[in-house]
């Protein structure tokens, strides 16, 4: 062996050799420096204080745990070998802190740590020193989480004071939390959540903001703020249960702290009250009688039969919403138009009948598809891609052209085509059902939001049943006038006005149009606005080169071609500024109102702040209506900012699927939604969806 | 109108659940639908009228490597399916965070070890696991064939990282399936879970 090798056979085992060298008082990984510390000030004998303890310093941003780790962790464990007849006690937590992790909460320690133990000698103890070892594992963590351990071991002279960590041990003994003699707290225990009641705290924290850690894990939901008061020198708090609680405790020791302390208070609570047994089938904790809603009869769940009845008459009031108004001007003319003939009319409103029910069941059809493929969308799903927006706003654009009197349908359609429709103007009133229905759809109609809550919980057949009847119900008004002629007859007779009556009709379309440009502005910008805009001129030019009265064929085979390629030429130039994600999920949000979302709900009512949630989308026209109207009020926003009631406005225009599960969670698939959260409440109290500022008034005026 | 619908609403408010109250055992099990390592849709509700077994897991903890490693994990897998149960083994660890593996990555890190999961699904924006309360990995949950939560919590009785207590440790999920599979109440329905934290995104 030459003296290189020796050198690297020396370098490779010396790091082993040091492993397995008795282990001393440190222990060094990336994440901490533990060292096994002791504080005997007056040596090692019978009655002298002797305190031993493991010093943990971590890297920056890592921590350890409590004795209760919180929502995951584990607490620090020591195993001690000490001399027969030397006794170490429990460890001697100082106050902990919580650390937040998305979602979840911990309870633990960082930077600095000392966790003492105090230690009895026996009465025979006559050795010169003490030999101490010690077996430590911990848990650290940071983003992830390392296990690790070491094993220590020092000597302590027994007749010599050892006092070099006096300040460490000192420093722990004061981050320790006191008990409160005076003090006492009790913790009722309800289905969900408890109540602590706590006196005697210091009188210096009252009105101050309490912690409370309690020492049992697996009880409460840690990660919810308590919703606490204080009256006079008694503290009150009700804390939600860990719907997966694992322990029962009789009594439940706990620590406070309020922020400023170096040591918290500790107290055991009573807990009084049985515990709900543990997975037995606890009532749901939604809704809290006389909590956050007016007291309502325990509800049962909606049956089959009276969901039905409820959607055919949400059906019928679909048809008074902002967004049906320009199709019910179409089916204006329709009555018009066949007034003369009876049975016609009657086979018309048949056929529009069929014509909604099926656009209602084959939409069900599709959600419940989508639904089947994880896909979380929600009602007025439709709208919500910028395709389908400027593919509506082409068709309105059309149809306002085509009242307007710009082209003709009969022109443009091959002869057997027009003809087809000439001679069966069924097709004509089953198209104008589907139409009604793909404009109707996202405007949910106070009604629809129940049903349709129901039906997407539904088994297949029974959804699609729903749906059907909300689409029977949104026909029924139309059907009712083509079935009773005095109905029909009341409508003014067929003349020359009905061509200024067309034209009017078509500026009720176009103004749909001027709506869906903005939704499209919404969701991706004033580019594709712009470039939708666009593509409507090379439409219109299309149809009035090709369509326009009287044009002579010669004409019609040179424009014709012209139009085309103006048309595709508009669509290639379009199409990119179309794409959903051209602009960033910027919402737009005014002083008042800030973006939505659960965790900031979370938060304010936590801390005791009333939240207003508004679901709203740029394409539901009742949204519009109500923001502009109901909140837009001064009186309105005054009794906001008297409750400081934390505004949050939650923008569907888009595809969002934190919204769309909130919606769901709160029994919807549509918006509008209004949804006022009480103070330490998980459940809001739902307002119309026709807001009235009375409502909201008398709302506000019922928080506690 | 307004007296009409007043009812109404608060009928469909009834029907959603508690923001923060997560699954809870006796009630029934949320429903989710989620891709799996191959990009296939899984639902839970596929799997009604059978028993099945969610397991939370992430390959950078390393107290899912502890039952990984031993074997320990796979032997309930294999016990399990073997009795015609369904495993589906979820990974919510955020596409932000260092531990997270692409689906790809994943599988072939569950069949490396062996794994006999029904299915590996990606949860990466953690909405299942934030409709389980799941907290660490492993965390596991036991549902049977009606859809009810049965069992909730730990995968055995030791929470230490040392694959030598496995031996001693009480597996409640063996012990769950056994009792609920002999039609059974679970006599330990929750326990607590322990491991890393579930990485959830920073978003919330």
């Amino acid at each position: 062996m030459n003296r290189l090798q020796t050198l690297i056979v020396a370098l490779v085992t010396l790091p082993s050799l040091a492993w397995s060298a008795p282990p001393g008082a440190e222990v060094r990984t990336p994440q901490v420096r533990a060292e096994l510390v002791a504080q005997a000030p007056e040596g090692v004998a019978p009655g002298k204080p002797l305190m031993l303890g493991l010093l943990i310093e971590h890297q920056p941003g890592w921590h350890t745990y409590w004795k209760n780790p919180g929502d995951s962790g584990l607490p620090t464990r020591l195993t001690w070998k000490l001399p027969e007849g030397v006794t170490a006690g429990p460890i001697e937590w100082p106050t902990p802190g919580k650390l937040p992790l998305g979602p979840l909460l911990n309870y633990g320690y960082d930077g600095r740590l000392l966790l003492p133990v105090s230690v009895q000698v026996p009465a025979n103890f006559a050795a010169e020193s003490l030999d101490v070892k010690l077996s430590a594992e911990w848990l650290v963590c940071k983003d992830v989480c390392i296990p690790e351990q070491g094993e220590f071991q020092i000597q302590i002279p027994a007749r010599a004071a050892t006092a070099a960590h006096a300040q460490l041990f000192a420093d722990a003994s004061a981050a320790r939390p006191r008990p409160l003699a005076s003090a006492e707290g009790t913790a009722t225990v309800s289905a969900t959540w408890l109540d602590l009641r706590v006196t005697g705290l210091p009188a210096e924290w009252r009105g101050r903001p309490v912690a409370f850690f309690p020492e049992t894990p697996g009880v409460i939901q840690n990660a919810a703020e308590p919703q606490a008061h204080w009256e006079g020198p008694v503290w009150f708090a009700r804390v939600l249960l860990d719907p997966q609680r694992s322990e029962s405790p009789t009594s439940l020791p706990a620590v406070f702290t309020t922020s400023g302390e170096t040591a918290g208070a500790s107290l055991p609570l009573t807990v009084q009250g049985a515990w709900p047994a543990i997975g037995a089938a606890s009532p749901l904790p939604a809704v809290q009688p006389g909590e956050t809603l007016p007291p309502v009869d325990p509800a049962p769940p909606m049956g089959l039969p009276l969901a039905i009845l409820f959607a055919v008459l949400g059906g019928m009031l679909l048809n008074l919403m902002p967004c049906v108004f320009p199709v019910l001007s179409l089916k204006v003319i329709g009555f018009a138009r066949h007034s003369a003939q009876r049975g016609q009319l009657l086979a018309g409103g048949l056929a529009y009948t069929a014509g909604v029910v099926l656009s209602f069941v084959a939409l069900a059809a599709l959600m419940l598809a989508l639904r089947a493929g994880g896909e979380q969308l929600g009602w007025g799903f439709q709208l919500q891609s910028p395709w389908v927006v400027s593919a509506l706003a082409a068709l309105f654009t059309l149809i306002g052209l085509n009242l307007a009197g710009l082209f003709e349908i009969g022109s443009l359609l091959p002869d057997r085509l027009a003809t087809l429709q000439a001679r069966h103007p069924m097709v004509d009133s089953a198209l104008t059902g589907v139409l009604a229905v793909a404009v109707a759809a996202p405007c949910t109609a106070p009604l629809m939001g129940a049903s349709l809550g129901l039906a997407v919980t539904l088994p297949e057949p029974q959804a699609l049943t729903i749906f059907a009847a909300l689409g029977l119900g949104m026909a029924l008004p139309y059907l009712a006038a083509s079935a009773w002629p005095a109905l029909a007859r009341a409508l003014p007779r067929p003349g020359p006005w009905m061509v200024t009556f067309k034209g009017l009709m078509a500026f009720p379309m176009f103004a749909t149009v001027v709506w869906l440009v903005w939704v499209l502005g919404q969701q991706v910008g004033i580019d594709g606005a712009a470039a939708l805009l666009g593509m409507l001129v090379a439409l219109a030019f299309v149809v009035w080169a090709v369509g326009a009265p009287g044009r002579s064929r010669r004409t019609r085979a040179i424009l014709g071609p012209a139009g085309a390629i103006l048309l595709a030429l508009a669509l290639s130039w379009a199409a990119p500024a179309l794409r959903q994600d051209a602009l960033a999920a910027a919402v737009p949000s005014t002083e008042a109102w800030q973006p939505w979302s659960s965790e900031r709900v979370a938060e304010a009512v936590a801390a005791g702040r009333p939240v207003f949630v508004d679901f709203t989308a740029a394409w539901c026209v009742t949204c519009q209506y109500n923001k502009r109207s109901t909140l837009s009020k001064e009186e309105v926003m005054a009794d906001f900012r008297a409750r400081n009631v934390l505004l949050l406005r939650a923008d569907w225009t888009r595809r969002d699927v934190a919204i769309s599960n909130e919606l769901s969670r709160l029994g919807r698939t549509g918006v509008p939604v209004y949804a006022l959260f009480a103070p330490g409440t998980g459940q809001p109290r739902l307002l119309n969806e026709i807001l009235s500022v009375a409502e909201v008034r008398d709302a506000l005026a019922a928080l506690p | 109108m307004k007296s009409l619908l007043a009812p109404l609403i608060l009928l469909a408010a009834a029907g959603g659940t508690n923001a923060w109250a997560s699954a809870s055992v006796g009630q029934p099990a949320p429903a989710f639908s989620a891709s799996d390592t191959a990009g296939r849709a899984v639902s839970l509700a596929d799997f009604r009228g059978r028993h099945v077994v969610l397991e939370w897991v992430n390959p950078g903890c390393p107290y899912v490597r502890k039952h990984y490693d031993s074997g320990n994990m796979q032997a309930t897998q294999r016990s399990a399916t073997a009795q015609g149960v369904v495993w589906l083994a979820v990974n919510s660890t955020s596409p932000d965070h260092r531990d997270h593996l692409a689906p790809a990555r994943m599988a072939g890190w569950m069949q490396g070890h062996g794994a006999v999961a029904s299915s590996t699904l990606m949860d990466e924006d953690g909405a299942i696991g934030r409709a389980y309360g799941a907290r660490t990995t492993p965390h596991m949950y036991v549902i049977d064939p009606q859809g009810t939560l049965v069992y909730a919590g730990a995968i055995d009785s030791k929470p230490t990282a040392n694959a030598a207590d496995i031996a001693t440790a009480t597996n409640h999920v063996k012990e769950a399936l056994a009792e609920t599979l002999a039609g059974k109440a679970v006599s330990t329905p929750v326990t607590r879970p322990y491991g890393c934290s579930v990485k959830y995104g920073s978003a919330g």
